[in-house]
């Protein structure tokens, strides 16, 4: 493309029809649309000096902003070159750009100017330094023009630049490029700082330039702190006086000018002062050492900073900064005499902790308009910018050395709180709020959400308080009345529950389920919370703190009012309700039977609900768990039952599988195995009319489906192979179909084997006769092409249990008939050497009798080649029985190695309370594996009388020997 | 100071090989900070008067006699015959660079006088233009490094290298001083002085009847010639100056001491075998001893010679704290001055990259209670290293000795640091928690630990570092999110009634999964 006027024009027409709100003209499509046509032309040289042109001296300003964007992302997509890829842009075209970008962005009206600074940084990030010298000088040059608007362009364009400083590892390449910026910059950079700090002073009055001198004192601070983070420069260390001293002035100052009326949004002197304390902090922590003369002015300037600093919104970044600053100096060892006076600490109480922990109507308004929001920061922690927050850690940083001091500062002003509450309530009741969050964070010195509060004051008596203060407003009557208070109440229950004795929490108890029926959200949600974590507290042996027994009163009221806060407005879905419905019920136990038929009615009325639009996965999770327990806990009691549960279900579970409704497929399937194990039976017409359908390799492309499925069909094959053999034989190599799909990934080949071994163990054996040697077949295969040590842990538990239920002789014959000496082959490479890996108490008994049934009960072991790798396989097993348990991981750790099975959690979520029975298929046939050896060899060496002794006496290393001996003296046999 | 690559190395070749987590003294070629305070000095220049109250027969100023010349009376005094007028302006050339502030050396060296200095160095007849000469040499060389090499190009090595025979003890010492500014400019002068033999005549001067303040400028440039890297100085050479070395190391002066210590820390700043050659000397007590000396200049090279005899092999390191120093460490960890607290920090990591004998050695000798405190309110750079200990420690250490770790309350102080303004120190951090996880599920105590992390707050700061503009920081920091902390709440659900074995399923499923 040319740098002609026509080419301008087409692409000034282009550039407008991108702006077109039809999306057939700005999209690519079917004709040549705008999009379409700049993206082909992109390719050609000039095309970025046509935009540039176009966003300088285009007529129309819209024309220029849109070239301007679309020079942007011109540059974001095309400027890197990659290794191995064709250069995007050709060199003259780069050479221009950054020869006329600068001065060009400098001149841009502010818009334009914003996106040709982000075109520098990206450039720069590929460029800067080596392949674009010029520009450092280039953009100090600027300094001196004594034009705020360029200078600003300048410094902008600087920040995005160096602002990488601030995360990047330190490097040779890194700092090699810091020290050149710092020689070119650093004086520059200074100088401008002070003449612009001067320049404010002389235009005091000067409203419009005020704005523009403090945005680039705003710049200048945020290049100090990117310029200053990998370590102290040179330069900055040697003209630290000029920088602080500058700093802190600009800390005290203030100017009516500047301040704005916005409540809201934080103006030029907050960001400024705000960017100024990060920059204190950062040298405090860092570079302490240089720091420490200026710290303890920094110390009082921020201290009155925040003394006189409103409630308003704006203020927020600046406080929560200031005061974290504070915090993190207040526990430093040597600074502690800053602190210590008894003065300044009153002050400090008085003047920053109590006013930031005071209730603002923002916090109001939030609590009312915004409770979802309000809760996350409340309950959760996500609050770390908040006010309340930082005067919290503040608290906790100056107990670190004056707990009795601030703790009677603040105990007198808990009381005077207290006291103008008593006065006047209805007015008074932020004070009581304040006083109960003083109380909180001053109390509170380590917490979970576990566990609450797990390390507390000792000087604040948490249950006296709690007896005095908090219970009285739960008490109350009127569950509306003063909902923050409520709350307030409710949530100190909550953290403090392992502090307060066991009877002040069940007096509470009743509160809580009353205040379920709240209307605010907070406060039913925070009910509902409570009583959950209630829950869970753990008494002695390890049983819940609270009994069934002690709950017993309260059953009706409490499942009654728990459904009906979910029909409250603004908790249809609510996470802690369903979640403190689960709980109950895992507490209850049987006292819930007589009400399941109302709560299953009401859990499938709102299963039904939600699978339209499924929303929120902790509310369908604890749903789901909900109703797993329902199930159990009915059934055990009465397994007849299983019928109208599948009654109330099947019909919403037959909608989500037909909807395709995957959040909850997973669920179905897990649900359906829960029940299908209820049966004592056949497998009920209706589950195998499903079958065919649950073979469906649609199904298993999804991830998600897999574990479940798999369980499904492992509750198939327990409770209906021989109807499945009889009635849908012409499935089986479906199924098998499935074991292979399984089989050939490496996430899931484990899931093929869970399958695999369920057919092995339940099909009847003609109806898989045909398929045996295939399946072997596929096997080997999968371990000649890729062995993972998961892969052969399944393998080896797979083969033993093949051998157990068939029979060694036919484990060797299938072995021997795939290829000769196959069998030998598998023992000598994989059974003998790889034996030890196997883990978990079941897979290593069932390959203890699967060697045991080779050892003795296999001919050619004992005539053949195969002889010589007797001795090695005895010694495995002795080694199997013997040798360290590995497995050391306990039962009830659930994390699932992520790299091994990618996006396994998010895609399938286990159903805790719909868990499977650990079966094992050895069970009645083997009680003790070593005594079983013992016995099998007593009965081998009675046939064979002589061999097994001297084979043994040859070649058996002494260790295992003595084992073998400890066997046969456990099993009272001996050998022949 | 470390090279970033090997910290890449760390990461990748975790628990395979204990000898990678040793991290030398790798110079950085690019450093931001004002040179260090407390390093020796590579070149001096000798501005002080002493060495005329010293020797007063020689070398008198008497300035308030002399007009001072200007330049050009100077280069044409130089470069006439008058023997007088030669000293008178050799005399002047050597005050003018023996001024207080900015001395013109550029300026001097244009003057093209240095040959002609340097052949004044010969004038065995004339020792007090000898002695000017040598002296504004030694100014000259104290410079720059061109400032250096024109003193070099003038021939003055081999003429400096025979004065260290002459007779007059002041010229000799001057000689000395200037050798030692041209060694130390750099391994090329360095390894050209130990061509010409300078090695011979230099510790030919070392006696026990060696003036104190002449003994003292014979070390420091014996220590230059042990000094620089790429290549460090040959080995004969090594061999030859450090039985002398041993010898000054038991010097009652604290400044010989120092830089016969500097000397040593120069000679192990290197490769293993370099490292082999000062223990077999046997001289680690008596460095461990020095380390432990209330002098600043003393402790301070002493530290860093056993520090870089740390970063050897298993073998090496043991040899260090059969010397004991990990006796001496705790009191180094508590001293007031950062650096050295950060010296020690860093040779304690080292030590801690060892075999887990060595870890346990760390316990027994009570090193764990003094590395928290410098975790907790340490200065930062000494903070960074203790990071690094705490991390070695993880990684080569057994469960048991990880749990003794944790129970001396390393994971408070540790976990404050998650807000270090440092991304390697973060990452290091985050890397270390995973150690101590790994740990933690070895001793079923998975969910221990989450509460404790939990309880210290550094859940939450954890999961703050998943917004961390740093790629591996953030992937760290989610990486045990996932793995540790998403699951939680299915650890509460163990069914009460237990028979029914609500875990079976989950159990099953992770045996086979790997």
């Amino acid at each position: 493309m040319e740098l002609s006027d026509a080419n301008l024009q087409t692409l000034t027409e282009y550039l407008k029809k991108t702006l077109d709100p039809d999306p057939a003209i700005r999209r690519p499509g079917y004709s040549l649309t705008a999009e379409k046509f700049l993206e082909s032309v992109e390719g050609s040289q000039n095309y970025p000096l046509l935009l540039l042109t176009l966003l300088e001296k285009s007529q129309e300003n819209v024309i220029k902003v849109c070239a301007s964007v679309t020079f942007k992302n011109y540059i974001k997509r095309n400027w890197r070159i990659v290794e191995d890829e064709p250069n995007k842009i050709c060199e003259s075209d780069r050479i221009a750009i950054k020869a006329n970008i600068v001065p060009l962005m400098l001149s841009s009206p502010e818009q334009i100017q914003k996106q040709l600074s982000d075109a520098i940084s990206i450039i720069g990030r590929e460029d800067f330094p080596q392949k674009w010298p010029d520009l450092l000088t280039e953009m100090v040059n600027r300094f001196q023009s004594g034009d705020f608007h360029v200078i600003n362009g300048v410094l902008r364009t600087a920040h995005s630049l160096f602002k990488r400083y601030r995360h990047e590892f330190k490097s040779n390449e890194l700092w090699t490029e810091i020290k050149l910026v710092l020689d070119a910059f650093a004086l520059p950079l200074t100088n401008l700082f002070k003449a612009t700090i001067e320049l404010c002073s002389t235009h005091a009055n000067d409203a419009s330039a005020l704005k523009v001198l403090f945005s680039s004192l705003i710049l200048i601070a945020k290049l100090f702190y990117s310029l200053n983070f990998q370590d102290l420069p040179e330069f900055f260390e040697d003209n630290m006086e000029t920088w602080m001293t500058n700093f802190h002035s600009l800390l005290t100052l203030d100017n009516k000018l500047l301040q704005t009326d916005d409540e809201e949004e934080a103006g030029l002197l907050e960001l400024l002062k705000s960017q100024i304390c990060d920059n204190a902090a950062l040298y405090a922590q860092k570079y302490d050492e240089e720091f420490q003369p200026y710290l303890p002015r920094f110390v009082t300037a921020i201290w009155n900073l925040l003394v006189t600093t409103g409630q308003e919104v704006k203020y927020d970044l600046l406080v929560s900064n200031a005061i974290q600053f504070l915090a993190s100096v207040c526990e430093r060892p040597h600074y502690k005499h800053l602190f210590e006076d008894q003065n300044t600490l009153t002050s400090i109480c008085e003047k920053v902790i109590v006013p930031n922990m005071e209730f603002r109507a923002a916090d109001e308004e939030a609590f009312e308009d915004n409770s979802e929001e309000y809760i996350r920061r409340d309950l959760e922690g996500s609050d770390i910018d908040t006010r309340r927050r930082a005067a919290c850690d503040l608290v906790r940083g100056l107990c670190k050395f004056f707990e009795g001091p601030v703790t009677g500062i603040f105990s007198g002003y808990v009381n005077s709180m207290l006291q103008e509450y008593a006065k006047n309530p209805s007015v008074n009741w932020k004070h009581k709020d304040a006083a109960i969050y003083l109380v909180t964070s001053l109390a509170s010195k380590a917490q979970t959400q576990k566990h609450g509060i797990t390390q507390a004051n000792e000087l604040v008596n948490l249950t006296e308080f709690f007896v005095n203060h908090i219970q009285p407003d739960l008490k109350s009557a009127t569950v509306n009345e003063f909902p923050v208070l409520k709350a307030d109440g409710i949530k100190y229950i909550m953290i403090f529950r392992n502090q307060v004795p066991k009877e002040q929490l069940l007096v509470s108890i009743p509160l809580l389920i009353n205040h379920l029926q709240a209307e605010s959200i907070v406060v039913h949600t925070y009910a509902a919370h409570a009583l959950e974590r209630l829950f869970t507290m753990r008494g002695t042996n390890n049983a819940t703190l609270i009994t069934a027994a002690e709950m017993a009163p309260f059953v009706e009221v409490l499942l009654t009012n728990l459904f009906k806060a979910l029909t409250l407005p603004g908790s249809s879905e609510n996470e802690y309700i369903m979640k403190a419905i689960m709980r109950s019920f895992s507490l209850l136990q049987e006292s819930i039977i007589p009400y399941i038929p109302s709560v299953i009615t009401q859990l499938t009325q709102k299963l039904l609900a939600v699978s339209k639009n499924p929303s929120k996965p902790h509310f369908n999770h604890y749903m789901f768990e909900s109703i797993c327990l329902s199930i159990r806990i009915t059934c055990k009691a009465n397994p007849e039952a299983v019928g109208s549960f599948e009654e109330a279900l099947f019909l919403v579970f037959t909608e989500i599988l037909q909807n395709d409704v995957q959040e909850f497929i997973p669920y179905v399937f897990q649900v359906m195995s829960l029940l299908l194990e209820m049966h004592k039976n056949e497998i009920p017409s209706s589950y195998m009319a499903l079958f065919p359908h649950l073979l469906q390799p649609v199904l298993w492309e999804r991830t998600g489906n897999i574990p479940p499925l798999v369980r499904l069909l492992q509750a198939y094959l327990e409770r209906g192979a021989s109807t499945i053999a009889s009635a849908a034989a012409d499935k089986i190599p479906g199924l098998l179909g499935v074991f292979q799909k399984l089989i050939a990934s490496k996430a899931n080949d484990h899931q093929g084997f869970y399958l695999l071994n369920s057919i092995i163990e339940h099909m009847p054996p003609e109806s898989v006769d045909q398929y045996r040697k295939q399946i072997f077949i596929l096997l080997f295969q999968r371990l000649q092409n890729s062995k993972t040590t998961k892969f052969i842990k399944s393998f080896l538990v797979f083969i033993n249990l093949y051998c157990v239920r068939y029979g060694a002789l036919a484990l060797q014959e299938i072995f021997d008939s795939i290829q000769p000496k196959m069998f030998g082959m598998v023992l000598e490479k994989i059974i003998i050497p790889e034996i030890q890996k196997v883990s978990g108490q079941v897979e290593k008994k069932i390959c203890a009798v699967g060697i045991t049934k080779i050892l003795t009960e296999c001919p050619p072991m004992m005539d053949t080649e195969y002889t010589k790798l007797w001795i090695p396989l005895l010694q495995a097993l002795i080694g199997l029985f013997e040798l360290p348990e590995d497995d050391t991981i306990p039962d009830e750790e659930h994390f699932i190695d992520i790299e091994d099975t990618p996006g396994y959690q998010t895609a399938f979520s286990q159903l805790a309370f719909a868990g499977k029975k650990e079966h094992d298929p050895v069970g009645q046939m083997v009680n003790n594996p070593r005594i079983h050896l013992a016995q099998s060899l007593h009965k081998l060496s009675t046939a064979c009388p002589g061999r097994v002794l001297s084979m043994l006496s040859t070649s058996l290393n002494a260790e295992a020997l003595q084992y073998l001996q400890g066997y046969l003296q456990a099993a009272s046999v001996s050998l022949l | 100071v470390r090279k970033h690559g090997q910290h890449m190395k760390l990461f990748k070749n975790k628990g395979k090989d204990t000898t990678t987590l040793r991290r030398q003294r790798v110079e950085v070629s690019v450093e931001l900070r004002k040179a260090k305070k407390d390093e020796q000095i590579l070149k001096r220049r000798n501005i002080s008067i002493h060495v005329k109250e010293e020797n007063p027969s020689l070398g008198q100023d008497r300035a308030d006699e002399i007009i001072q010349p200007s330049l050009e009376e100077i280069v044409e005094a130089v470069n006439g015959n008058d023997t007088q007028l030669q000293l008178l302006a050799t005399q002047a050339t050597r005050k003018i660079l023996s001024r207080h502030k900015d001395p013109p050396i550029s300026q001097i060296i244009e003057l093209g006088i240095i040959p002609r200095m340097v052949e004044f160095l010969g004038c065995a007849d004339n020792a007090a233009l000898q002695f000017e000469a040598a002296w504004a040499l030694t100014n000259i060389a104290s410079g720059t490094s061109e400032h250096t090499r024109a003193v070099v190009e003038g021939g003055a090595i081999p003429a400096f290298i025979s004065l260290l025979s002459s007779p007059h003890m002041h010229i000799c010492e001057q000689s000395v001083w200037a050798l030692g500014n041209i060694a130390g400019d750099g391994p090329l002068y360095r390894d050209a002085l130990i061509a010409r033999d300078v090695i011979r005549p230099l510790l030919a001067l070392v006696s026990p009847a060696t003036p104190v303040g002449f003994l003292r400028n014979i070390t420091w440039t014996l220590s230059n010639l042990c000094r620089n890297k790429n290549p460090c100085p040959p080995l004969d050479a090594v061999q030859k100056i450090l039985p002398v070395l041993i010898i000054l190391l038991q010097h009652e002066d604290k400044d010989v001491i120092s830089d016969s210590c500097w000397a040593v820390s120069y000679l192990t700043d290197g490769c293993n075998d370099r490292i082999q050659i000062v223990v077999d000397t046997g001289i680690l007590p008596r460095l461990v001893e020095l380390m432990d000396s209330p002098d600043l200049i003393v402790m301070t090279p002493a530290l860093r010679a056993v520090g870089n005899v740390v970063t050897g092999t298993d073998q090496q390191t043991q040899e260090a704290i059969d010397a004991g120093v990990l006796t001496v460490l705790p009191r180094l960890l508590r001293h007031t001055k950062p650096v050295i607290q950060k010296e020690a920090a860093w040779a304690l990591s080292n030590i801690a990259a060892g075999p887990c004998q060595q870890i346990q050695q760390i316990i027994t000798c009570g090193l764990l209670p003094p590395l928290v405190e410098v975790l907790d309110k340490g200065d930062f750079k000494a903070q960074k290293e203790a990071v690094w200990v705490v991390a070695n420690f993880t990684t080569g250490g057994t469960v048991d000795q990880v749990v003794e770790l944790v129970r001396s309350g390393v994971l408070k102080p540790l976990l404050n640091l998650l807000l270090a303004k440092d991304s390697k120190t973060i990452l290091i951090i985050l890397d270390t928690i995973s150690n101590l996880f790994k740990a933690a599920e070895k001793v079923g105590e998975t969910e221990k630990l989450c509460l404790l992390v939990e309880e210290l707050d550094g859940l939450e700061k954890i999961e703050e570092l998943q917004h961390h503009e740093n790629d591996m920081v953030y992937r760290a920091a989610l990486n045990i999110i996932e793995k540790y902390f998403s699951g939680e709440e299915n650890l509460d659900l163990e069914p009460q009634t237990g028979e029914d074995g609500l875990y079976d399923f989950s159990v099953k499923k992770q045996d086979f999964n790997f």
